[in-house]
């Protein structure tokens, strides 16, 4: 097996835990929109 | 099919069978025909992985489902970013510092050989059994569109799937899906243009959405709870995020992926760009769902979608004055739809759904379900040609994706758990690759074989998504034991897996608690009796990582 890259920071937000935190606010939005949205359209 | 269809679908055909075919050519050892020699860049893991999730049933079934019950089938995947986040966080990096071939080989290592071959066997079962299924499933669909014979359906799929997955391994593979994705994507992006271009001129984009909210297409969001109800959002958050977890971080044809990367980063982004798009990708596909009711609302349907079981209605005496009584619930419904329009009340609102509802009645009558057989229907009656094509080219390269990647896991399971374990150790390299490509030609072969014993199964994405959580629930478990209880011991962990599935298989033979929930019930079981079992024996020292 060929060795494996140590573990590196992520090409953007400088940490791990800054990128796994906006994905977790992103699902935060994208439900929130979907919820509008089913407000707004579903009767 | 239009010759301009079959042009654009066997052009399409061809090129990723031959793309497939160039980018395999150098799999000429193991680890570069299982992992890709640890290559593979963040972005061809992360289409590959949305394209072998994303399945044609994904295309053919969810569509329809939205036309039939609303857009409610987003919240499946609220659980999915949770999920992605959290094996992110830990799995991908234990898998990647053990160099393991399988999700399956690190169970040895934290626990012992039987722990690691039950679950390695509940993996081939139960992804054995999905195979047939995802090739049955758009071969079964494409029969009564066109009436092609399911068996050279799946045979053509099967054969070309061989063709490049035997050859390249899992380069092939990934590469592949990285194409097919973009295939689906363009034949998604062109189906949902056309269902709002298809509208009549004086239904404007808004009133499209107006139409299908008044429906109750546009349910995205349920908030009521209910242990019964597949879809809500607390399903889909909590239950969601336990199939998930299951899913991406034990089933090898999702851990396969993310082990071919160039480093723990590259494996990580593949699986965070999944948590991202997932969503907004179900979004389109059921939105499209939601416009196609729409264009029905104005373009007379069917008495059903299913054309096998038109004509045998058209056989018997009374079709006629059925399809006279549906042509008048429908008019019904178009005239409402008209009023609403016109003056977007609740009244309105409420006499367009009770027509509606009219006309679901009547078309309850005499059909079953035929959800699996709207967007077809709407695709080939309604698209111009060209247009046909590149969707059943869509169809078929996540038909294709999938597959590919469940026959490559299969026989990656077979060899390094099973073969290279029990049967053939200390060969060499080459010995161990010819092995490989036998299992994958095996593993194509049973899927072409047992594709036809799919048939009955209802809403084809539902029985999948059911048959996968049968068994996921308990390979999460174990995994969940080894990540995070260092006291749990080796026969801990292999009771805990059999109550665990016990426990599963009772609760979907006595109870209707919702599949979605039998994750949770599973994970909880096998790690609670786990924890029991280990408290009367000594842990096993844990080597150094």
């Amino acid at each position: 097996m060929s060795d494996i890259a140590p573990d590196e920071p992520p090409p953007f937000l400088r940490t791990w835990a800054r990128v796994y935190t906006a994905v977790l606010l992103y699902l935060v939005v994208v439900i929130a929109l979907l919820y509008a949205f089913t407000t707004v359209f579903n009767r | 099919m239009r010759t301009l269809d079959w042009i654009v679908l066997i052009a399409s055909l061809v090129f990723v069978v031959a793309y497939g075919m160039y980018r395999g050519r150098n799999s000429d050892t193991t680890e570069k025909y299982l992992l890709a020699g640890k290559s593979m860049p963040w972005y061809a893991m992360a289409l590959s992985i949305m394209a072998t999730q994303a399945s044609a049933i994904t295309f053919i079934s969810t569509t329809g489902q939205a036309y039939v019950d609303g857009m409610r089938f987003i919240q499946f995947y609220f659980g999915l970013p949770i999920a992605m986040v959290l094996i992110s966080m830990t799995a991908v990096p234990i898998f990647h510092r053990a160099g393991v071939y399988t999700a399956y080989e690190y169970l040895e290592k934290r626990f012992d050989a039987k722990t690691r071959t039950l679950v390695s066997i509940v993996f081939l079962i139960s992804r054995g059994l999905a195979v047939g299924v995802a090739l049955y499933a758009p071969a079964i669909v494409l029969t009564v569109i066109f009436g092609w014979p399911d068996q050279w359906t799946t045979l053509i799929m099967g054969v070309m799937v061989l063709i490049y997955t035997v050859q390249g391994g899992i380069a092939a593979v990934t590469w592949t899906d990285f194409q097919q994705m973009l295939i689906m994507m363009v034949g998604l992006v062109v189906a949902l243009f056309m269902a709002v271009w298809l509208l009549p001129a004086d239904v404007s984009f808004l009133d499209a959405v107006s139409l299908a909210g008044a429906a109750g297409r546009l349910n995205a969001v349920v908030t009521t709870f209910d242990w019964n109800d597949r879809y809500n959002i607390w399903s889909g958050l909590l239950a969601g995020t336990f199939l998930y977890l299951a899913y991406f971080g034990t089933d090898q044809s999702q851990v396969q992926r993310f082990l071919t990367g160039k480093s723990i980063a590259q494996s990580r982004l593949s699986l965070l760009f999944n948590a991202v798009a997932k969503l907004p990708m179900q979004f389109v596909i059921l939105f499209t769902g939601a416009m196609v009711f729409v264009f029905y609302t104005f373009t007379p349907p069917p008495v059903t979608f299913n054309a096998k079981e038109r004509q045998e209605m058209q056989r018997e005496g009374d079709f006629a004055a059925f399809s006279g009584q549906h042509s008048a619930a429908w008019e019904q419904r178009r005239q409402a739809a008209r009023s609403y329009m016109a003056n977007p009340t609740e009244e309105a609102a409420t006499a367009f759904r009770d027509a509606n509802n009219n006309l679901q009645a009547t078309r309850r009558k005499t059909q079953s379900n035929d959800a699996n057989y709207v967007f077809l229907t709407f695709v080939t009656q309604h698209l111009p040609a060209g247009f046909v094509g590149l969707v059943m080219a869509a169809i078929f390269a996540a038909a294709m994706s999938t597959i590919s990647a469940e026959v490559n896991s299969l026989a990656t399971v077979s060899v390094i758990d099973v073969y290279k374990r029990y049967v053939r150790r200390g060969a060499d390299d080459k010995h161990y690759l010819r092995a490989s490509q036998a299992f994958t030609a095996f593993w194509c072969g049973y899927a072409i074989l047992t594709a036809r014993y799919g048939a009955g199964l209802g809403s084809l994405i539902e029985a999948v998504n059911q048959l996968g959580s049968l068994f996921y629930s308990c390979m999460l478990g174990v995994f969940v034991l080894a990540f995070y209880f260092p006291r749990v011991t080796a026969n801990g962990a292999f009771v805990g897996v059999l109550v665990g599935e016990a426990a599963i298989f009772a609760t979907n033979w006595f109870t209707d608690v919702a599949y979605l929930w039998y994750n949770v019930i599973g994970g909880v079981v096998v790690i609670a009796v786990a924890l029991i079992v280990s408290a009367f024996e000594k842990p096993k020292m844990l080597p150094a990582d």
